[in-house]
């Protein structure tokens, strides 16, 4: 007999059940479980209540959590406590070269480009602004070409996205502990340029700087700290006054400048123009500009499972940069919109091992330019590694290896139970394929594991009964033409063991001794030979592969032509059932070698009656 | 008063009224929350029961009552809509509806209606039979707009 009721339950009908189970044991009231007696209403109450408290408390204690919170305000409230703040809105850049034509006789030597000179450019039918930072010099080249140039000497000048906009507050009493609110979600934080001066009229003024940026803090330091409140605002926070450095006093005024990003809206833009005419003398001149590379970088507020994934790792960091985890964290909290995914390893684990150094391979987004990924490769070295990590640890970085899946897909197909064609089947099948890697396979260090996409083929359509997957590895080298040359290819993952039944190792065609050829081992040994296209040995011994390590070793072959861009070398892996790739080998499906066919496999009997 | 006899395969009942044959007591909380002098509160049993259980469901408007949105007999939706959107026919359907699917208790035998739409009224009077009794109840529920 119940004697209390258990409440432990969310679900309204499983709470109001347990009322009834109460009332039950009682004799008092016999109607709980009539639906229109007083009682029931009483126990819709009871139960409601119970349910909507159960799932606040639910809620709540979801949100207590990092991992489980929903809210954004939530994920980024602890993210804080991590010392971690979310990447704003990022404006997009691009980099232009801007000249000006003056053929006056009485023209200056030298002109300025003020900052923040603005240009436009259209995306989509959609205007937008962009600008320069500071200010850039031209020299006049003895023609009257004027090139504008940064104070490093390049030409190449960046212009970022957005407009300016401007916040000014005047510092109250000590005892107020102002919060200073920009309430403003476009902001690009990474733009921010905060000013204090000494009193409202003053001209002069200092500088604060981000306190991420900081080495060191000490009581004369001059940073403030930035953070996004609930409601998407944000707010600047300066230091104690003292041990935590310097912050502004009662009548000084705080101006502080940013911009006004439409983030990745303004990406791909690749026409600038100049909003207005440069004043040289007396008189108004254009100024060319030549686009080097279109726009990038632009990205929206930071997601809410980005938060989740690098706080803990940034704060496991230490704002420090020793292991291969700090360097990730470090280099994705700072350049995320660029960066789809980041990997680091020591030297020793290189191969071959070379110690001293820390390897980075950074997958950027789609259509990031070469001088972008240059630009924001500079930067790690420059702001991140030589401030935060070991001494004679030099940073290098190593290009992305894309390791191709070749997935030969047989699948048994009962017609009767759907009303789709085979082919039809096949094809979705390999979209099925195709948007797995997509979701699944986009990262370092992301295991391709056949059983889980055999699983989302079965469930496909009930008309798929059974699959079954041969997966090959696949390398792509470019051979140089009519020369002989060794070529090294490694896998990331161990090979299949020589045997007497299947060639381990095999390729694509090319040309040898005027003859086309393809790779392949012998059977039963880990020798490569080169085979014409009807099976005709050509050369017994060109080199070998190693099963354990994965390396393939091509010695001494002029190869004098080859079809498509490159010679694709595949193989069987050792384990075709989980393909974990190492360091900076990605995983990627190549179309043009998978396919998919199904068999017909009526599973209608046919029934006879015996008499 | 008729006696029903019963032979002993279906239980030896035939001393008994159909009235006695109803083994389960109605016993019901009373909505109007009157107290007793000893501060308890008083009880609903058995006709009264079912009665105030028909009232009850009669007058709670669909998708009032916690995840059950098509419970209830939705007779106050009536005093919103247009007189001549609605006939006495439709009430009796809204009315047979609710009872057969929410209430077990109560057999409806008849529902009668009348509508004043000068005065924004509907009179509503329900005669229903408690299930496994002979008793028949009379409710009669008039709806008006207060303003």
């Amino acid at each position: 007999m119940a004697t209390t009721i258990r409440t432990t339950d969310l679900d309204f009908d499983n709470i109001k059940s347990r009322l009834k189970t109460f009332f039950q044991s009682k004799s008092e009231f016999a109607d709980y479980d009539f639906e229109a007696s007083g009682l029931s209403n009483i126990l819709d109450v009871l139960a409601y209540n119970t349910h909507i408290n159960g799932l606040i408390a639910n809620f709540a204690l979801n949100e207590s959590f990092l991992n489980t919170a929903q809210l954004r305000s939530s994920v980024v409230s602890h993210a804080e406590i991590l010392g971690y703040v979310p990447r704003s809105k990022t404006a997009s850049k691009a980099v232009v070269k801007l000249s000006l034509s003056n053929s006056a006789v009485d023209r200056p030597s030298r002109i300025t480009l003020p900052s923040n000179w603005t240009f436009t450019t259209e995306i989509d039918d959609q205007s937008y602004t962009f600008q320069t930072r500071e200010a850039y010099v031209a020299v006049d080249d003895g023609t009257g070409t004027y090139n504008f140039l940064t104070s490093s000497g390049s030409d190449e000048i960046i212009l970022t996205e957005g407009i300016e906009k401007t916040k000014t507050f005047l510092v109250g009493d000590t005892g107020d502990q102002q919060v200073y609110v920009i309430p403003d979600i476009t902001i690009d934080t990474t733009t921010l340029i905060v000013k204090v001066y000494e009193a409202t009229t003053s001209s002069d003024f200092v500088t604060y700087s981000n306190i991420n940026t900081a080495i060191r803090i000490n009581p004369d330091s001059r940073h403030y700290s930035i953070k996004e409140v609930p409601n998407g605002y944000y707010e600047i926070i300066f230091g104690d006054g003292s041990t935590l450095g310097q912050a502004p006093v009662s009548g000084n005024k705080v101006e502080i400048t940013y911009l006004s990003s439409n983030g990745a809206d303004a990406n791909a833009g690749d026409t600038f123009t100049s909003n207005n005419f440069l004043t040289v003398g007396a008189s108004d001149y254009p100024i060319s500009v030549t686009t080097v590379a279109e726009s990038s970088g632009g990205s929206d507020k930071e997601g809410i499972e980005s938060i989740r994934s690098n706080a803990p790792s940034l704060f496991a960091s230490q704002q420090r940069m020793v292991t291969a985890e700090d360097y990730k964290a470090q280099i994705l909290s700072k350049y995320s919109e660029y960066l789809i995914d980041a990997v680091s390893w020591g030297g020793e684990e290189n191969v071959p091992p070379i110690y001293g150094r820390a390897y980075v391979s950074l997958r950027f987004v789609e259509n990031t330019t070469e001088e972008t990924k240059q630009v924001v490769k500079n930067d790690i070295v420059n702001n991140l590694s030589k401030n935060l990590s070991v001494m004679g640890i030099d940073t290098v970085f190593a290009d992305p290896i894309n390791t191709y899946l070749e997935l030969i897909t047989t699948f048994n197909f009962d017609p009767d139970q759907t009303n789709i064609t085979p082919r039809t089947a096949e094809n979705d099948v390999l979209g099925v394929i195709r948007d797995y890697f997509v979701v699944n396979l986009a990262r370092y260090g992301t295991v391709f594991r056949r059983s889980n996409i055999l699983t989302e083929i079965d469930r496909l359509t009930p008309a798929i009964l059974n699959s079954r997957m041969d997966v090959r590895l696949q390398q792509r080298f470019t051979p140089v033409v009519n020369e002989i040359r060794n070529y090294k290819i490694s896998f990331p993952v161990p090979l299949q063991l020589p045997n007497k039944e299947t060639y381990t190792l095999t390729s694509s065609k090319f040309t040898f001794n005027g003859i086309r050829c393809t790779f392949r081992n012998k059977l039963n040994s880990s020798v490569i030979q080169i085979i014409d296209v009807l099976g005709n040995l050509i050369a017994s011994n060109i080199g070998s592969y190693d099963a354990e390590t994965g390396v393939v070793d091509i010695i001494g072959t002029n190869i004098e032509n080859f079809e498509g861009d490159n010679i694709k070398i595949s193989v069987v892996p050792f384990n075709q059932s989980t393909v974990r790739p190492l360091r900076n080998y990605l995983l990627t499906y190549d179309p043009t070698r998978s396919t998919a066919r199904a068999i017909i496999d009526r599973q209608r009997v046919s029934t006879a009656v015996t008499l | 008063m008729v006696t029903k006899a019963f032979s002993l395969e279906d239980g030896n009942l035939s001393r008994k009224t159909l009235l006695g044959t109803k083994t389960r007591e109605y016993k019901d909380i009373d909505l109007t929350f009157t107290n007793k002098p000893s501060g308890d509160i008083y009880k609903k049993n058995e006709a009264a029961a079912v009665k105030q259980a028909v009232k009850n469901l009669l007058l709670t408007n669909t998708t009032e009552k916690p995840f059950e949105p098509y419970y209830g007999g939705d007779l106050n939706a009536f005093l919103f809509s247009l007189s001549e959107d609605f006939d006495v026919e439709d009430i009796r359907d809204y009315i047979f509806t609710a009872i057969s699917n929410y209430e077990p208790r109560a057999a409806v035998i008849d529902v009668q209606a009348l509508i004043v739409p000068d005065r924004h009224d509907v009179k509503v009077t329900v005669v229903f039979q408690v299930v496994n009794t002979s008793e028949v109840v009379s409710i009669d529920i008039t709806l008006a707009r207060l303003r």
